[in-house]
């Protein structure tokens, strides 16, 4: 036989090795779909907590924070926050920004009313008991 | 497109990196050189996951041999011997071809195209008694590898059929002949591979205790 | 230039690497605020120079595919662009809408910006890296579709080469993708995993087509090596791209509610994902010592050589450092994941633009390559940025380690903010290596207005 090493066949093997991969993907999701419910804790969604996630999304604590993990570096963890600080400290945090220190990172004011921050806090607690697979490795996040 | 078949690498920069490889010797790799490079590629993520099953296992040794036991090894020793005899099928198809004869090719690759529906069905009777037992990948580690092992490499035959069926309808045609044969030699091999994979994956997770 | 119609590659190129600019002072403000927090606040809190910051990489990122790809397909496909006139419309909406979303981050608070651009209709805003307004959002949509089809139509009217199919997939890729920016569920869990369609899709995914398609376009220029060669190893490389990278997004699933065996799928597919950045690499400079010709744009080579070397450390070796699952659990969301998406973003993507830029800008301005001393000022720039972002991932990556040990491992976890006062030294370090990155990139813009003798065409 002749040595071969045709573009026809480079070819082919990308396409061919991409949807098999992309197929592949798709199953994993599929499964992925049906197991969710007995960890993505989507029982204890509420509407408070949909208006909560709206509130995390359109004040951008995401620009600053990570939230299990993703998002900014700048300033904490806030996947656990429920557990690391309770509820109390958390709206009463929220409600003292900024601190004004000099030097020191700022948190700005959003002025949220108290059910806002209440929304706020169950979705914090709603985030908090999803099953991450025991991350993160301590309560500091 | 420009519709160049078949490239002769003679000319190109490539092969003078591949001579030692590629060079028209007996010890070629048969087939396209293209798919040896995917071939190496899904040996690698195999036997990475081969290597992950047995670390996994060391771990736990206990769960793995209790959970194994549940593993209907009769139709993993069936499914062995239906992919071996496709094999060979798939060796008498290109032996075949090299002499010119492109029906007797067609017939040899039909029959291992049969048999990897045999392998395929069987493997869905035997997902299907796991699925209904309530078994997923989430159950245990033991099953996480079984089924992920097991699903990727059934994903595999069922890609080799694919395969196999194109190279069946051009072979029909008269698509290849004594001289030029490339393609069918590149389906085989990764229709060998897919065997090869089980013929390892086979004893790793269904016998070995 | 060989087709008029290329010339619509000009304003394209020159707003990239105006919006390049525009990033880099907001990285080097986040840098400061940093270790000064109160730095700019409250005109520009951190989380809005952050979006700015990474909106306005991601925009000059596209335009710089654009300009691309109406550069190079006409070439290709040996006949003139579809149509001109909507490429340069195209320029336009995408600039103003681009802008006008800038102003709005920076002039608006969040909240309100939301508001005004209706996001109670369909919640999408407030998202990592898809916080554009559900106006910029369509926008983006129409405009990627006014790309694809332009191109699409010049390349079916004319010669169809595997580099413009292999970009023309990235670009369809890429507006699939971000169609996904539009699902937004209230389940924190599905929003994540269906997020990372959009994100980790597109640059460990589509976008490695439109970088493989652009390398490959230029290295067949600039070394005069045999196309279907080049062609043929553009096929292998992108094929391993795609085998390890679909199921690599598993990397992302280890911790965000997704059950377990995302560990094992991701950390051994993502593990593999170094590989196709490797044989970049070797390509890259295989093709180039095997060239035919001296082309006189030394600095293109230089560029095209750096991305395959830069994409390689960055993206390969990089993410590999924290993609196993057992590392990822201490490494996940600390400074070490912005230590890689730096070199891996400037690597991989910047200086592909970059180098593309490099090769065509001068032939847009009439000239093969640019005079000498304009290509030693590009080569510094090339030099200045590239060490300079080595050293912020270096930087990084050890404010990542320090974080990980403070925070994460010592029998007597720091608290966040503790740690951050601990480690404030390697983010001064880094602000430093930012200041010399814009001195770069300074140098880069300068490069363009040196006089002299400019290579003619031959």
């Amino acid at each position: 036989m002749s040595a071969t090493f045709t573009k026809s066949m480079a070819r082919n093997v990308f396409y061919g090795g991409g949807v098999f991969f992309f197929l592949l993907f798709l199953a994993l999701a599929f499964d992925t779909m049906k197991v969710l419910p007995t960890r993505d804790n989507s029982q204890n969604i509420t509407p408070a907590v949909a208006h909560g996630k709206k509130i995390w999304e359109t004040n951008n604590c995401i620009g600053c924070h990570t939230l299990l993990g993703e998002g900014a570096y700048f300033a904490p963890e806030l996947g656990n926050v429920y557990k690391r600080r309770g509820p109390d400290f958390i709206k009463a945090w929220i409600k003292g920004q900024p601190t004004g220190v000099p030097g020191r990172r700022q948190m700005p004011q959003f002025n949220l009313t108290d059910q806002e921050l209440d929304d706020l806090v169950e979705f914090l607690k709603y985030s908090s008991e999803i099953n991450t697979n025991n991350w993160p490795p301590n309560i500091e996040g | 497109m420009k519709t160049h078949d078949t490239i002769p690498v003679t000319t190109s920069v490539v092969q003078s990196d591949m001579d030692v490889s590629m060079g028209k010797n007996e010890g070629d790799l048969p087939g396209d050189f293209a798919i040896w490079i995917f071939i190496f590629a899904e040996m690698l993520a195999f036997g990475v996951l081969f290597v992950a099953y047995a670390f996994s296992r060391a771990k736990n040794v206990e769960l793995f041999n209790v959970s194994q036991l549940t593993l209907s090894r009769t139709s993993g020793a069936i499914n062995t011997l239906v992919l071996i005899t496709s094999s060979y099928f798939v060796v008498r198809g290109v032996a075949a071809i090299k002499r010119g004869f492109s029906t007797q090719c067609a017939y040899w690759l039909t029959g291992a195209f049969l048999l990897g529906g045999v392998f395929v069905s069987i493997k869905l009777v035997e997902f299907n008694a796991k699925f209904d037992a309530g078994i997923t990948m989430s159950t245990n580690d033991f099953y996480m590898f079984y089924l992920s092992l097991t699903f990727f490499h059934f994903m595999h035959v069922l890609m080799g059929m694919v395969i196999l069926a194109c190279i069946i309808v051009k072979a029909r045609h008269g698509g290849y002949s004594a001289q030029d044969h490339a393609g069918v030699e590149t389906g085989a091999s990764f229709w060998h591979m897919v065997d090869f994979l089980w013929i390892i994956l086979f004893p790793l997770v269904y016998i070995i205790r | 230039m060989k087709y008029t119609s290329q010339a619509v590659a000009k304003p394209y190129f020159i707003a990239a690497i105006a919006l390049f600019l525009g990033q880099i002072l907001f990285g080097l403000i986040m840098g400061l605020q940093y270790v000064v927090g109160d730095f700019l606040f409250p005109a520009i809190p951190f989380n809005v120079a952050r979006m700015v910051h990474t909106n306005l990489l991601i925009v000059w990122l596209l335009f710089g595919f654009m300009g691309a790809s109406y550069y190079l397909i006409p070439e290709e496909s040996e006949t003139e662009l579809f149509s001109p006139k909507l490429a340069i419309l195209t320029f336009w909406i995408f600039l103003v809408a681009g802008a006008a979303t800038i102003l709005g981050y920076l002039l608006v608070p969040y909240a309100a910006l939301a508001k005004m651009t209706g996001n109670d209709l369909l919640n999408t805003m407030g998202r990592e890296f898809l916080e554009q307004p559900l106006p910029t959002k369509v926008g983006i949509v129409l405009v990627a579709l006014s790309w694809l089809f332009n191109i699409v139509m010049t390349v079916l009217k004319g010669r169809k080469t595997t580099i413009s199919l292999v970009l023309s997939l990235g670009m369809l890729g890429l507006a699939a993708f971000f169609l996904f920016s539009f699902y937004n569920p209230v389940n924190l869990v599905k929003d994540k995993f269906y997020w990372w369609w959009v994100v980790h899709l597109w640059v460990e995914g589509v976008w490695e087509l439109i970088l493989g398609a652009l390398l490959a376009f230029v290295l067949i220029k600039v070394t005069g090596v045999d196309r279907e060669v080049i062609e043929k190893w553009l096929y292998v490389i992108i094929t391993m791209t795609l085998v390890t990278g679909i199921i690599g997004t598993g990397h992302h699933y280890y911790w965000i509610g997704t059950p377990a065996y995302w560990q094992w799928w991701g950390s051994i597919f993502s593990a593999l994902e170094p590989i196709p950045f490797f044989m970049m690499t070797v390509f890259a400079f295989n093709m180039v010592n095997k060239r035919r010709r001296e082309h006189p744009n030394k600095a293109a080579v230089l560029w095209a050589l750096g991305t395959s070397v830069m994409a390689f450390l960055g993206a390969g070796l990089w993410g590999f450092l924290h993609t196993l699952a057992p590392v990822n659990y201490y490494a996940h969301g600390t400074q070490l994941t912005a230590a890689h998406g730096h070199l891996a973003f400037y690597g991989a993507y910047a200086l592909v633009v970059l180098t593309i830029i490099s090769y065509a800008m001068p032939i847009l301005r009439g000239r093969a390559a640019n005079p000498e001393r304009a290509q030693i000022m590009e080569m510094w720039s090339f030099w200045l940025m590239t060490i300079s972002m080595f050293f912020i991932a270096l930087f990084l990556t050890g404010a990542g380690i320090v974080q990980i040990w403070l925070q994460r491992i010592s029998a007597a976890p720091l608290s966040f903010m503790a740690v951050q006062d601990q480690i404030s030294i390697f983010y001064w370090a880094r602000e430093g290596a930012g200041l010399v990155f814009l001195i770069g990139l300074v140098l880069y813009i300068c490069s363009f207005f040196v006089k002299g003798q400019s290579h003619a065409f031959e």
